[in-house]
């Protein structure tokens, strides 16, 4: 993978060297193989590379003989040998061995139908000198980024918000409303953003900016309508389509590795790499000083029965917060777990052992129906059905295991999800979780709470439901807005591709090959969910490729220690500074007197529920955030050009 | 009317309660109005989380052992339920209940 940035003028204005060096040095821990860039009067496009396939051949931008199309691109197109050969059968040539140059021929051929026939992760922008266009396009889940920014008639884009501030003509301020989102869904539900005027371009959309006018197009829907019944070759197709999507992911020319999480899902990706890949497997895991978070007997049992030769990233008591500033740098917005922190350190061991390519289990818990939140779906529609019962709401003691017992049982914690909404509301499933989330409010300033009006976050995404939702199934409908509010958004960026990419690590998510992904959502729910045990189907083609101790465990959610990663030991001198009264005022975002209760009691050791826990990490991460983004432009820019100097000396200009 | 002196009064309760809950759940709100009928958890209030503090500051401040099926919304739902609740555990076995329990930070 790679960082892609870029402009486009309104006018025939020309695009400086030096501009396009200065957004790309921004990102160069994406692409830190290969630099390189072309300008003309009305195009800018730089390119920081990860060398991964063609590894000699594939420098960017690349262009088609004449020139008329270039591309910039961060990503990998797996099928690139598939489409290739389709496209030489058409009379196309090809100068290299890589995938990039099927954008550009495949551009040529079919225009934004190419991106029907991609499979793969990819974000790119397209210069078309014929139509005077700029194209850009992302892939169908969001794996990979894509920012843009309007200024002046002029197009700023890149993968990155850091390389859009960069440049120097974006305007680097808050969005209240992308805030309240991120306090309400853990992430801006894209195109928004945490920063006023930078947009997000949406998985599965194309956009073409042309004359100074931006258009924008969905190409990919989710259709989350399940069969009746399973197709008797159910089992059979997973497979194949198992053994293909991880079969693709496995074409590199650098060895693949794999994260191992010692879940089912990380395990089958690992498993099936181990039987497909040339070299011998390398595996990495992350594992927790304190049992309750470690998995690391799971983990080591498959590496075992894999053969793999297996590296740890061990998470202590100081590492989280050693390091979560430089996590929220790299995430460019607040965070509610210190989650993606353990990933960021993962991704740095994993460079360090030479390895840049990993497949990892994302997306499967949301296809398969993994989350304990479906349960709980089912059981509240379950309990609601007879509301007297005093047994049915019982069953809710049976979610959550990995929850220490005495605070998942009785008449409090049933309540909490009896009382959270009604079946007919869409985001019925959610309700509970968009509600403990959104307790961060209540230590919103006046002055930000006021500066929101009557922006309501969750109407805005009833607003945007697709046609059709209320039909697909309770779960269905679970599993879309677990896609669009945390998967894409959160799970793939900010834990995703910002801390594998912090360190120049592609993570590949075999689980979201888009054939996966609609075979599994078409399935029945039951084949999937069956009763309260999850992920039926693929624990049942896991039996006899992993250990039983995998394959009949329990769905165990990653996590990460929140509040003890901060006040459990020495605390950190920025932890203090930041959360201060007068630091907290002065950022304006939430009230000091609320922030100094909390921060009481997360020193008096008392704050040990989920609420306070977001809560102290989403403000101490927006303090972080508002520092390194808001506080100090002037000192970004000037390190930003500092790099520039460092970055110019490997540059090479296209033009 | 409280008939018996061994034991804190109702209204002591829910006060003392009421102070604990506010400095403890409602820090971040302090304009909030918590009546003594205002269900804890409903509101938000308290999850079943703060419930197990709640529940260890019962038992601390007013010498009491509460047992696991007694934590239900009829006993601890409301300030109101948790002074009858408390009150009665308190006065009815005699096994309980200070006018002057410790404090409780």
């Amino acid at each position: 993978m790679c960082g892609l940035a870029g402009v486009a003028r309104a006018r025939p204005q020309g695009v400086s060297a030096e501009l396009l060096e200065r957004m790309a040095t921004a990102i160069r821990h994406r692409g830190p193989d290969g630099f390189g860039l072309h300008a003309d009067d009305r195009i800018g496009l730089a390119h920081v590379r990860l060398s991964v396939i063609d590894v000699a051949g594939g420098a960017q931008p690349m262009a088609n003989e004449d020139g008329d199309v270039r591309v910039i691109y961060n990503g990998e197109i797996y099928n690139y040998l598939e489409l290739r050969h389709e496209l030489q059968l058409r009379g196309h040539v090809f100068r290299t061995r890589s995938d990039t140059e099927v954008l550009v021929h495949g551009y040529e051929q079919w225009g934004e139908g190419l991106l029907e026939r991609l499979n793969g992760q990819f974000a790119f922008a397209l210069h078309d000198r014929r139509t005077a266009s700029l194209f850009l396009a992302r892939d169908r889940f969001g794996i990979l980024p894509l920012y843009y920014a309007e200024r002046g008639g002029d197009l700023y884009f890149a993968s990155e918000i850091k390389a859009l501030f960069a440049s120097g003509a974006v305007e680097q301020a808050l969005d209240p409303e992308g805030l309240d989102e991120v306090f309400t869904f853990w992430a801006a539900r894209p195109p928004r953003t945490p920063f006023r005027g930078i947009r997000a371009l949406e998985p599965g959309t194309w956009a073409r900016w042309r004359d100074g006018v931006l258009s924008i197009r969905r190409y990919y829907a989710l259709d989350l309508t399940a069969a009746a019944a399973a197709p008797a070759d159910a089992l059979e197709t997973l497979d194949e389509l198992l053994r293909s999507g991880v079969r693709l992911r496995m074409r590199s020319d650098v060895p693949v590795g794999g994260y191992l999480s010692g879940g089912l899902d990380s395990s089958i990706a690992c498993a099936l790499a181990a039987q497909l890949s040339p070299y011998d497997l390398r595996t990495f895991s992350v594992t927790f000083d304190d049992p309750q978070l470690d998995e690391s007997m799971f983990q080591q049992a498959v590496a075992s029965e894999l053969g793999s030769r297996h590296a740890v990233q061990r998470i202590g008591g100081g590492e989280i917060a050693r390091v979560f500033p430089d996590v929220v740098r790299h995430a460019e917005t607040p965070l509610l777990r210190t989650a993606p922190a353990p990933l960021y350190l993962l991704s740095r061991l994993t460079r360090e052992q030479g390895i840049k390519v990993v497949l990892s289990g994302e997306g499967s818990d949301e296809v398969f129906l993994g989350y304990d939140l479906f349960k709980e779906t089912l059981v509240r529609l379950f309990c609601l059905r007879q509301p007297d019962s005093r047994r049915r709401p019982r069953l809710f003691d049976r979610l959550y295991g990995y929850l220490p017992p005495q605070t998942r049982k009785g008449d409090f914690w049933r309540r909490f999800f009896l009382d959270a909404g009604s079946p007919d509301d869409p985001l019925f499933s959610h309700l509970p979780r968009f509600r403990l989330t959104t307790r961060i409010r209540d230590f919103y300033s006046d002055r930000f709470r006021a500066g929101l009006g009557a922006f309501d976050a969750l109407g805005e995404l009833r607003q945007s439901l697709p046609t059709g939702f209320m039909g697909w199934s309770p779960l269905g409908r679970a599993a879309y807005l677990e896609i669009v509010t945390l998967l894409s958004p959160y799970l793939l960026a900010a834990q995703g591709d910002r801390m594998a990419m912090a360190h120049g690590v592609e993570a590949r998510v075999p689980f979201l090959d888009h054939r996966l992904v609609e075979f599994a959502v078409g399935l029945p729910d039951r084949s999937r969910l069956c009763g309260l045990r999850e992920k039926a189907i693929l624990r049942r083609w896991a039996e006899g490729t992993l250990p039983r101790a995998i394959t009949g465990r329990p769905k165990q959610p990653y996590r990460a220690p929140d509040v003890p990663a901060f006040f459990g030991g020495p605390e950190p001198e920025y932890v203090g500074e930041l959360l201060d009264p007068a630091s907290v005022r002065r950022t304006g975002i939430f009230n000091p007197d609320a922030v100094a209760g909390l921060v009481r009691r997360c020193r008096a050791g008392l704050a040990t529920g989920v609420g306070e826990n977001q809560a102290l990490v989403a403000i101490l991460s927006t303090q972080l955030w508002h520092r390194e983004f808001l506080d100090a432009p002037a000192r970004a820019r000037a390190a930003a050009s500092s790099g520039t100097r460092q970055a110019a000396a490997g540059a090479s200009i296209a033009a | 009317m409280d008939q018996q002196t061994t034991g804190p009064a109702q209204s002591e309760i829910v006060d003392r309660t009421r102070a604990y809950v506010r400095e403890n759940f409602l820090y971040m709100r302090p304009d909030w109005k918590l009546g003594d009928e205002d269900p804890l958890l409903g509101s938000g209030v308290i999850d079943s989380i703060g419930v197990i503090e709640l529940v260890e500051f019962l038992q601390d401040a007013f010498q009491l052992a509460i047992a696991e099926e007694e934590i239900t919304e009829r006993n601890l739902g409301t300030l109101g339920a948790i002074g009858r609740f408390v009150y009665q555990k308190c006065h009815a076995n005699g096994s309980g209940g200070s006018l002057r329990p410790r404090q409780v930070a």
